[in-house]
């Protein structure tokens, strides 16, 4: 007969019902994320086309911002004064796509081309300046790196102004400012003399730093002090970065986002910095019969995803596997939209 | 002797014309045995200045029998004629068409292209052909960009197509003779020093192709599937049909970074098309085009000027 294992049962029972009793006192992810302030604003494909869609921070009421059944509108990016949102517009077809770059108020309202032949527009920190890189070809290529150089739009003055190093800048994406304004973080690939790299480039200088990091798309917290990117197709994470020291160094991961079946992608800091959204879904290539999409990777952008939905992990919360239950893990999409590339903000009273 | 040809598209196509059978400097190597072909080899630059190699029709015998168990059995293949690239796709080609060039090593336009997606690869093709006034032979509307072989346009090689240019009429591992005498025909793991080389840098084959076993291992149009030869139909193959997961398509010919025995003209590989990764780190990946041309094309261009 083998010995009754009764009495271990009943104590992890108890300590069972004593973590449920102290889980209860503390707030679930839902529940601090819907007393923020903060928004997300991100694209989706609905109805054969693409649009933006802006959410409160725990996904309630979210709503189609653009409701432009004839354009598709793509990576968004909001101002850090949560006054506008910069993102893309693809039309024609074919080899005549053109990408452009424009930017609206976050109310939808006020839209403005700011450049054609463009790609992946970002932010200045103090929201006056538009950037935004310029394709490398006219002729349409869906690829993100498809890019040469960086480009300044000044939105009081409608003036552009190339980068100081423009030509020597190639095949950057994913590209972002500093808080400081002292650097562009951004991934380059098969350019600039090198094979594939994080890089920071000195915003209005020559510099340019090796992050020494693998995997692309990084973008730094609002306070400078840490870089989040995705070092894999089944991971995001964060680790320390001081954008004010003079030679900035990535330090060991503090954060790690895992799928280990879907792809994980498109990180972005909460603009408190206490938690980083992105995007998840299924490994895949496209599907070129919905209208308006392209075939290639499910990240790029333009690419029917279907499955990919956003996601939202506390900044602090170590290592979560969002393909398992995790209490630090909050979907705010699930209907698989094609949702990627959501970029938080506060709205500007 | 130079021509300058005009096609029915515009194409100006200035032709080379070798002597019947021209072969490379290389005569000592290989035997001709069954693989023997009386291919009058004719060289000529197309409209948007690259060269290649028209290859008549003919037969020869496919795969080796003492080779990998993929490469067998050994089958008597028949080709219609069709023109090959000279050398593997290079920066420069590539930058001609207006593509993003993914590779790895960018320091020579010379240099062959790696890096490249399955799809990256037919892009190109279709981008050429545009370029030229030619068909493109890939409908980009379909999922995997369906191929169709009867248009005037670029695409990858067949498997049989690479083999048999590969051989060049001969029935060894390698045309030219014995594998000592590779790494002055081919980049490769023994003298590449773990990168690509210009295009040209090595002796060609008889056909004067360049690079076919070595620098870049090169896309071809086909499926990949280990038994295709047991089942593989007799006259201008096309690989097996699509599984439609887990598809690997056909990669031949040696890289830089491949052994002696992976530079064998019948060695065969099955890759991923990378066409799920936005970034395909493969750097011994790339490719050279094909197009379906006649004798009889041939000679009407010629008789046009």
């Amino acid at each position: 007969m083998q010995p009754t294992s009764t009495p271990r049962f009943h104590c992890l029972a108890v300590l069972s019902l004593l973590a449920l009793n102290a889980g209860a006192d503390e707030p679930t992810l839902r529940d601090q994320l819907g007393g923020s302030h903060f928004k997300l604003v991100c694209e989706g494909y609905v109805d054969q086309n693409w649009d933006l869609f802006v959410m409160n921070a725990d996904g309630s009421q979210r709503e189609n911002l653009t409701h432009t059944p004839d354009i598709s509108e793509l990576y968004p990016q909001a101002s850090p004064d949560g006054s506008k949102i910069s993102f893309m517009v693809d039309t024609g077809e074919g080899r005549e796509i053109i990408r452009s770059a424009w930017v609206m108020n976050v109310d939808g309202t006020d839209r403005k081309k700011i450049a054609d032949y463009a790609r992946q527009a970002f932010w200045g920190p103090d929201s006056k300046v538009v950037a935004y890189l310029p394709q490398e070809y006219p002729k349409f290529n869906v690829i993100d790196y498809f890019t040469k150089g960086i480009m300044f739009y000044d939105l009081s003055t409608g003036k552009t102004t190339p980068h100081p190093n423009n030509e020597n800048i190639r095949h950057l994406y994913n590209p972002g400012f500093s808080p400081n304004g002292k650097w562009i973080v951004a991934t380059v690939h098969a350019g600039m003399g090198f094979s594939h790299a994080n890089l920071l480039i000195e915003a209005h200088g020559d510099r340019v730093i090796n992050l020494g990091i693998p995997g692309c798309r990084p973008t730094i917290s609002p306070d400078g002090k840490f870089v989040a990117w995705g070092p894999g197709d089944h991971e995001v994470a964060t680790a320390p970065l001081d954008t004010d020291a003079d030679e900035p160094k990535v330090g060991d991961k503090i954060l790690q986002v895992f799928d280990e079946k879907n792809k994980v992608y498109h990180i972005d800091w909460s603009p408190d910095g206490k938690f980083v959204s992105c995007s998840c879904g299924p490994n895949g290539k496209g599907d070129i019969s919905q209208p308006k999409t392209y075939a290639s990777a499910s990240e790029i952008v333009g690419v029917y995803a279907k499955g990919w939905n956003i996601y939202v992990v506390p900044a602090n919360a170590g290592a979560v596997h969002l393909d398992q239950p995790d209490p630090n893990a909050l979907a705010l999409t699930t209907d698989g939209e094609s949702h990627k590339e959501s970029d938080w903000f506060q709205p500007k009273k | 002797m130079n021509y300058s040809l005009t096609g029915p598209f515009g194409l100006a196509v200035l032709l080379i014309l070798g002597a019947c059978s021209r072969k490379s400097d290389d005569t000592s190597g290989g035997t001709d045995g069954p693989n023997s072909s009386s291919a009058a080899t004719v060289n000529f630059v197309t409209a948007s200045g690259v060269e290649m190699v028209f290859l008549p029709g003919g037969t020869f015998k496919m795969g080796y029998d003492r080779g990998n168990p993929d490469e067998a059995p050994a089958h008597t293949v028949e080709l219609s004629a069709f023109a090959m690239d000279k050398t593997e796709v290079t920066h420069a080609m590539f930058a001609k068409v207006q593509l993003p060039n993914p590779s790895h090593w960018q320091d020579n336009e010379a240099n062959p292209v790696e890096r490249v997606r399955w799809r990256d690869a037919k892009t190109y093709c279709n981008e050429r052909s545009l370029l030229e006034g030619l068909t493109p032979c890939y409908d980009e509307k379909t999922k995997e960009w369906d191929c169709d072989y009867k248009a005037n346009g670029y695409r990858l090689p067949t498997e049989a197509e690479w083999e048999y240019a590969c051989r060049a009429g001969s029935d060894q591992p390698y045309s030219f003779g014995n594998a000592d005498r590779l790494r002055q025909y081919a980049w490769h793991d023994e003298n590449a020093r773990e990168r690509t080389h210009p295009t040209a840098g090595r002796k060609p084959n008889r056909w004067g192709i360049y690079g076919l076993y070595g620098n870049v291992s090169e896309w071809c149009e086909d499926v990949y599937s280990a038994d295709y030869y047991s089942k593989s139909p007799g006259t201008d193959p096309t690989g097996p049909a699509d599984p439609g997961v887990d598809v690997k398509r056909v990669m031949r010919g040696g890289s830089w970074k491949s052994s002696a025995d992976m530079c064998r003209a019948s060695f065969r590989q099955g890759q991923r098309t990378g066409n799920t990764d936005a970034c395909f780190y493969t750097d011994y990946c790339g490719f050279r085009c094909v197009r379906r041309v006649t004798a009889d094309e041939v000679a009407a261009l010629t008789k046009k000027t």
